[in-house]
């Protein structure tokens, strides 16, 4: 291998990209050639010191500008979307109808005419059920895409993100299962205390859930920051929740159980029974 | 195909499913947001670009192909919006001014051993490089390109990216070694 050769292939050796012969031969070479040593020696040393520059986090700002973003354009595809269908299916029905000779196009348009006052009075009610079907499927979209955010924030690594994992799914109209299990999940085994408690406070939210209340009654046990228990503990009395007696009861039985919350705890157990 | 693949959920996207889209912008949005960052140099027209960047991609959503990596198509529309962005500056605020220079030289000497000062004089250095080479070493060694990746997203071939990379590393530690005898005691 020559000094060309060398410097031709030295982005790819920066890269990691060569293979062991090429490496070989390059290594072979600069064991003879100080010059190309020391040039490649340089150039490594800046591409290393590159690799090291560290990245940084954007604002919380623009996740909300996009999700945002995402949402009204979803908004605005919908409308355009049936929009633009009925437009072409009404005219190519149109089309098809239309008489060819003017007489009766003409007897054609005064017949409508007549069964569009019957019609329009006899179905005066049918609009608003239609625009109540569309608004719902609309809305289940919506909670669709809520989901899919909610699950995608509740599994970053920064506290602020899986806060707002939280939040977004508070949004959610019908959360499912899976939203419910990752609220559970977070409530459980999340290591920020405040994220803790958001899930908590967003679990509340949907207690008729059936999974929810077994899951904030079997939660108390695991935690171990007084102000998650305190949260749970009124959550429980709140939704009268006479499973949790059990649970309370064990709770008051710790040795190590903060006083204060000794104290809820038994003041819950009274208001439960 | 891989249905988690960043190729098969932009496909979704363009076909319709255009929630799918918040899994890109999660996997991309913090790597997009520094690409900017570094050729720009300043925080909130980095977010305004990258926001940018993801409208685009819904905005033209249909004419996405699927025969190269979605990453090359994202940065192709990366690189426009960037470019957008300077020919809409260019009358209000000189090329100089676009950067906002961190304050090296008020470091206290006793700090410019550390790496940090070392990581403020390279980014300065990365500032002096004309644009064409420092987006090509930018993407290259910060958004984890290939070269034939980068060669497919500029148009040209992997030869010349290459040749670029080499002479851009070359003048980028010339420049820093400059900085550094002007900052040293």
């Amino acid at each position: 291998m020559n000094c060309e050769k060398i410097r031709e292939r030295t982005a790819d050796y920066l890269a990691g990209e060569l293979d062991e012969e090429s490496l070989a031969g390059m290594r072979a070479h600069l064991a003879e050639c100080p010059h190309c040593r020391e040039e490649l020696e340089g150039l490594s040393v800046i591409w290393t010191k590159l690799g090291v520059l560290p990245n940084e986090e954007p604002s919380a700002a623009l996740r909300s500008r996009f999700y945002g973003m995402l949402e009204a354009y979803k908004k605005g595809l919908k409308k355009e979307g049936e929009g633009q269908g009925a437009k072409r299916a009404l005219s190519i029905w149109l089309g098809r109808l239309m008489p060819r000779k003017p007489a009766f196009q003409l007897g054609l348009a005064l017949i409508l005419m007549a069964a569009g006052l019957g019609s329009g009075f006899l179905l005066s009610v049918r609009p608003r059920s239609a625009a109540r079907a569309e608004m719902a499927s609309l809305r289940g979209e919506m909670d669709g895409m809520r989901r899919i955010v909610a699950i995608s924030l509740l599994k970053q690594a920064s506290p602020s993100d899986r806060l707002m994992g939280v939040s977004w799914s508070v949004r959610i109209d019908r959360p499912g299962d899976e939203i419910i299990a990752a609220l559970l999940q977070t409530l459980n085994h999340d290591p920020n205390v405040n994220v803790r408690l958001a899930a908590a406070d967003a679990l509340y939210l949907f207690y008729d859930h059936p999974e929810v209340k077994k899951g904030l009654i079997d939660s108390l046990a695991g935690q171990t920051s007084p102000l998650v228990q305190v949260s749970l503990i009124s959550l429980l009395v709140e939704i009268r929740e006479r499973r949790a007696v059990e649970a309370l009861e064990r709770l008051i039985q710790n040795e190590k159980l903060n006083p204060k919350v000794k104290k809820l705890a038994e003041l819950g157990l009274v208001q439960l029974s | 195909m891989d249905p988690t693949s960043d190729n098969r959920l932009m496909e979704e996207v363009r076909d319709g499913k255009v929630e799918r889209l918040a899994i890109l912008f999660e996997r991309h949005h913090v790597m997009l947001f520094n690409f900017f960052l570094r050729l720009s140099g300043n925080r909130s027209v980095s977010e305004d670009l990258v926001q940018d960047v993801f409208f685009r991609i819904l905005k033209y959503r249909d004419t996405y192909q699927g025969e190269s990596k979605f990453a090359v198509w994202m940065y192709q529309i990366a690189r426009n919006v960037h470019v957008d962005h300077l020919r809409k500056q260019k009358p209000e605020v000189p090329l100089d001014d676009q950067f906002e220079e961190p304050a090296a030289d008020e470091a206290p000497a006793i700090e410019r051993l550390t790496s940090e000062v070392d990581a403020v004089l390279l980014k300065r250095a990365l500032d002096r490089l004309p644009l064409r080479k420092k987006e090509i070493l930018l993407l290259s060694r910060f958004q984890e390109m290939k070269y034939r990746e980068i060669a497919e997203l500029l148009g040209c071939d992997i030869g010349s990216i290459k040749s670029t990379i080499h002479r851009t590393i070359r003048e980028l530690g010339k420049i820093y070694l400059e900085l550094q005898g002007g900052t040293s005691p």
